[in-house]
């Protein structure tokens, strides 16, 4: 996974980044898009762990979890922040990457971008584990994970700035605004230092959109993982 | 031929398992055209607009071809499985010449691709508008063409390696390549203009040219949006990668699986 992540994200870079900015007018567009495509990657990476609770409960592993002495509420919350350092251990040599092309403006806005980008991940994995306990089929986990990657990044800013997207239909646009990766890709980009296109004024409210998108997967999460797993509810 | 049937009747059965994966890989490829090509749309540079009027009707043709791309490209990950698990055995004993089987495979690779293809391709002529009967032809005899070549492609990897990773690494650098080192998404003006410029390798500006997945997305924008005009080479390009592959593929096939 690793290796074909690399390899998407440094075609995506020397080849679709490249090309698309002498397509589009917007300034400076392939270090915007080379910014968001950072945020692509750490998405589809921390999306990971749900597969492996299926994986897990092929294998009788949920038990065995289950009957650790850690409460419900330290397995889910360990396993969302498990399952974003694990995104952010594969991501970061793409990420350096990234950063290479761009540059760093400023680093106390970069670390708090840095900041905003784990909870991201985090809420992420959230998300995907809550998603996988409820639904309960690989197939049907898989199928929605693949629509949801499809409507949550392509209707985001992590590909194009707000504005085009509002322009191009009000309703991409309103769902664009009220999007985490929108909020992540945003606040990378304001850490870096690329300062134009931005979907906000203050970087404390897509801040406060991240947290708050992590701490309802971690709640759903964990109420979920009581009501659906308890008992044989896997099965 | 009767044994062709039921090499294409059995992978057909197979596709169609992966009934979930489809509808992801639709799901995708529509939100691309709906969503991304719609707002591309309104980003492009008076320029581009000048050269192709609209990203969404140039665009579409491209999708298609991808589409077609990769699910021609699903029936190397199933060889690659059976060499894993040793089915190939199995497929050794059935009664049928290895020709039939392996021009069998390649063939049902090519099919599955064009049934996979056949709703992106009506929409793209439900948006962009229809092709002449005798565009619509040969719009379909080159993409069926084309289905074949990357189906002997992703076979041809598929049987030289016994190990997933190898295979998933090489389909990865092949499946970018022949994608974004193409017309399927951008103007080919545009990758020539940057060889020109000397930041992009005339060693890719070339690849590119001939890549093709570029012609045959060409093809269908010539004869539906007039633009980049028709030219042979387009067909010639897509014939000559279909014919050397589909040998390619059936002689590695052959050659490759016997000996495991």
């Amino acid at each position: 996974m690793v290796i074909m992540r690399a390899i998407w994200f440094v075609s995506q870079i020397a080849f679709f980044g490249l090309i698309a900015s002498r397509m589009v007018a917007v300034e400076d567009y392939f270090r915007y898009y080379v910014g968001g495509l950072s945020v692509m990657t750490l998405y589809s990476a921390a999306i990971f762990i749900g597969f492996d609770i299926y994986e897990e409960a092929e294998h009788g592993v949920f038990e065995y979890l289950l009957s650790l002495p850690v409460t419900r509420r330290e397995l889910v919350l360990g396993r969302s922040i498990g399952g974003g350092l694990r995104a952010f251990i594969y991501v970061g040599p793409l990420m350096c990457i990234s950063l290479y092309v761009i540059g760093i403006a400023n680093p106390t806005n970069f670390l708090l971008a840095l900041f905003s980008l784990f909870l991201f991940a985090f809420g992420i994995s959230g998300m995907s584990i809550t998603l996988a306990v409820v639904i309960k089929s690989s197939d049907r986990f898989d199928i929605l994970m693949g629509v949801l990657d499809a409507l949550i990044v392509r209707l985001s800013t992590a590909m194009y700035p707000l504005s085009f997207v509002r322009e191009a239909n009000p309703i991409y646009g309103w769902v664009a605004n009220f999007n985490p990766v929108t909020y992540a890709a945003d606040l990378f980009r304001w850490g870096t230092g690329i300062e134009s296109f931005l979907s906000f004024e203050n970087p404390l409210l897509p801040l406060l959109g991240i947290v708050l998108f992590f701490a309802f997967f971690m709640f759903v999460g964990i109420v979920l993982y009581d009501k659906s797993i308890e008992g044989g509810g896997w099965q | 031929m009767r044994h062709i049937v039921h090499i294409l009747e059995n992978d057909f059965r197979n596709f169609f398992r992966y009934k979930w994966w489809l509808v992801g890989l639709i799901s995708m490829n529509l939100a691309d055209l709906f969503i991304m090509a719609i707002v591309y749309n309104r980003m492009l540079k008076p320029e581009v607009v000048q050269q192709i009027k609209s990203y969404f009707n140039f665009f579409a043709p491209g999708l298609t071809v991808t589409g077609l791309f990769a699910s021609a490209f699903m029936i190397g990950r199933e060889v690659n499985m059976e060499r894993r698990r040793e089915v190939h055995q199995y497929m050794l004993s059935l009664p049928m010449t290895r020709f039939e089987l392996a021009f069998g495979r390649v063939l049902s690779g090519g099919l599955r691709g064009m049934v996979y293809m056949s709703p992106l391709l009506a929409t793209c002529f439900a948006f962009v508008g229809p092709p002449t009967p005798t565009q619509f032809l040969i719009i379909l005899i080159v993409l069926f063409f084309l289905a074949m070549g990357i189906s002997g492609l992703s076979i041809a990897i598929a049987v030289s390696t016994t190990s997933i990773d190898k295979f998933v690494t090489a389909r990865g650098l092949i499946y970018y390549l022949l994608f974004f080192c193409s017309s399927v998404f951008y103007p080919f003006s545009l990758i020539e203009q940057l060889g020109r410029e000397g930041k992009f390798p005339m060693l890719l500006v070339n690849f590119a040219r001939v890549n093709p997945l570029s012609n045959a997305s060409d093809l269908i924008r010539s004869f539906l949006l007039g633009t980049p005009p028709f030219t042979l080479e387009m067909v010639i390009s897509v014939l000559v990668f279909s014919a050397v592959f589909t040998f390619f593929a059936a002689f590695a096939y052959i050659k490759l699986i016997e000996r495991a």
